[in-house]
């Protein structure tokens, strides 16, 4: 897909404020944020729950629009996309890293990863061929056939990485990505998603409270009460 | 079929074998209905059908024999059969009577004919011959079945013996069977020689029946003549005004209800899955590879209930049958095709009532 290329900043926030009027009270989950993310560069968000990581994420992605400010993804401002357009960006562009994985239970590994092959067009065979590359390469090819419930939460999220960069992503977002996992596994994973964003010269964008994963990191910022600090 | 849209289904079992046998018994009542209702049109007017004659005259505004009152009385009878063209005019006489086994009554349709005539008789015989004397009688096969009549038994006709000679065919109307007898006797019966409901009327060849009608419809005063394919009409329409309302709305409610049944299966389904369907959202999928989704769990519970239908359905039409042998069903490659299309349509209809709740399932549900 030619239409994203990106010349600039993969990511481009300025002065991006998110206010929620959830039951009257208007609540500010996001205050005046900006930043900017290259290509091939991992920024960590960091900060304690309710710091607004989550909501800044979903900005990112372009999955809610912003109260105030500008968001420009793949030098293009997330205004002037359709929706049909920012789902073909998730589709071809973005990968989510999930902290509960957020895998569907009724589907195997090998089919978690391929249904998503299929949003962006890819015929059967490809898809097939694609999927058990990625689970060689991630070495967990004997997960292939298993469902999620009979996997361990290191291997759930491993899946959910495999997913993630199965459409060759070049913008990856990570929303607590080791939150459910003991600390070795956290690191594994840390580390595999950065190696993996790294040889893929994908742009990482990790928001966690976990202070271990900012050795991974080429830039960390942090995030409170809506606020980069 | 869609992966994720099957094993979505199975994973809750029991609801998708309660969804599937409820569509499943949706649709045999619907395949029941139209069979039911085949038989009874086939039964109604198979006895018109298979008296091919030229002219039905009547007494004046009776257009049927279903559901017609009509009186001729000898002179007009005489008079028909004087009529110019005239080769063959025999007279038949219908009344409701009863007949009795034990203390079992059973109405019937009783037809008084003349059998050297040749007209007016049993459409078809599945055993035995015509009544040829004033203490024969022929019953209905459906009418013989649900009172065990046999063949050669004697049956109680308003205190009258009768010696049953032969089974009809074709002469089941459902409400009513149809029962020979000689018109002398039908009309010793009530008591009242020389009447007859209609007479059944052959034109002489090369004729044509314009010089009958003509005289009957003209000269002679308050009658009526029609030709076979009109009056076999009127008797269709008039079989349709009092069945098919019926018919159609039972046939109806079990349509909506099949509607109904899978538009909460699905939606439930949504509904659980509705974490599953924001993760995919959120991941890029396209509305319509979600709506795809839907559609197929659809067409596929669909599908499999019409299968299960069809399965159903042959073997309960017939133990129908044997219970209650007035019940004759009919069913064509016609009618099963058209209920499967209905129901092929409907959930179609059913999908897309459950694919308005995937419009009000947001992207942050995945990340809550």
């Amino acid at each position: 897909m030619s239409g994203f290329e990106t010349p600039g900043p993969v990511l481009r926030l300025e002065k991006v404020t998110k206010i929620f009027n959830g039951s009257g009270h208007p609540t500010t989950a996001v205050r005046e944020v900006s930043l900017e993310a290259r290509r091939g560069e991992m920024v960590l968000l960091l900060g304690p729950s309710g710091s607004g990581k989550t909501t800044l994420l979903t900005l990112v992605a372009g999955l809610t629009r912003p109260t105030s400010g500008s968001i420009s993804l793949f030098g293009k401002s997330v205004e002037e996309y359709a929706a049909a357009e920012l789902q073909s960006l998730r589709a071809e562009k973005i990968g989510f890293v999930f902290q509960t994985f957020l895998l569907i239970d009724s589907l195997t590994a090998a089919e978690n990863i391929e249904i998503v092959l299929r949003f962006n067009g890819k015929r059967r065979a490809e898809r097939a061929g694609k999927t058990r590359a990625l689970l060689g390469e991630l070495g967990i090819a004997y997960l292939a056939d298993r469902f999620p419930r009979a996997m361990s939460q290191g291997e759930k999220q491993r899946v959910g990485i495999a997913r993630a960069i199965a459409n060759d992503a070049e913008l990856l977002i990570a929303d607590e990505p080791t939150g459910s996992l003991e600390t070795r596994q956290a690191i594994d994973i840390i580390s595999l998603l950065h190696g993996q964003a790294k040889t893929r010269n994908a742009t990482g964008i990790v928001a966690s409270h976990d202070l271990r994963l900012r050795e991974f990191a080429d830039r960390t910022l942090r995030l409170q009460d809506g606020m980069i600090g | 079929m869609d992966m994720y849209a099957v094993r979505t289904l199975r994973s809750q079992p029991l609801r998708l074998v309660l969804t599937i046998g409820g569509i499943a018994l949706c649709i045999v009542l619907m395949l029941f209905l139209l069979a039911v209702y085949r038989g009874v049109a086939d039964g109604s007017v198979e006895y018109i059908r298979q008296n091919p004659v030229d002219l039905w005259v009547l007494q004046k505004n009776a257009t049927n024999i279903l559901r017609g009152s009509s009186l001729l009385s000898m002179d007009q009878i005489a008079a028909i059969a004087r009529a110019p063209g005239v080769r063959t005019a025999a007279p038949v006489l219908f009344l409701l009577s009863t007949i009795r086994k034990g203390d079992k009554v059973g109405t019937i349709f009783l037809t008084g004919f003349e059998p050297d005539k040749g007209l007016g008789g049993p459409p078809r015989l599945v055993w035995g011959r015509g009544p040829r004397a004033d203490d024969e009688i022929v019953l209905d096969r459906s009418f013989a079945r649900k009172f065990h009549f046999q063949g050669g038994e004697e049956v109680d006709l308003q205190g009258r013996r009768l010696k049953i000679v032969g089974i009809s065919g074709g002469t089941n109307a459902f409400v009513i069977q149809y029962a020979f007898v000689t018109l002398r006797f039908a009309r010793h019966l009530i008591g009242v020689p020389g009447l007859a409901t209609c007479v059944l009327v052959n034109a002489e060849p090369g004729a044509g029946t314009g010089p009958i009608r003509e005289e009957v419809c003209d000269v002679l005063a308050g009658l009526e003549a029609y030709d076979q394919e009109t009056f076999l009409a009127n008797n269709i329409r008039e079989m349709r005004s009092g069945f098919l309302p019926l018919l159609y709305t039972v046939a109806v409610i079990g349509a909506i209800v099949l509607t109904a049944i899978l538009s909460l299966l699905l939606s439930v389904n949504i509904l659980e899955r509705r974490k599953d369907f924001a993760i995919l959202k959120t991941l890029g999928s396209p509305m319509a590879f979600l709506w795809g989704m839907v559609i197929k769990q659809a067409l596929l519970i669909a599908s499999v209930s019409c299968a299960t239908a069809l399965a159903l359905f042959f073997p309960l039409a017939q133990v129908i049958e044997r219970i209650s042998p007035e019940v004759t069903t009919i069913s064509t490659a016609g009618q099963i095709g058209g209920v499967v299309a209905a129901v092929l349509l409907m959930s179609l209809a059913s999908s897309f009532i459950a694919i308005r709740r995937l419009r009000r399932i947001y992207f942050l549900e995945a990340f809550s």
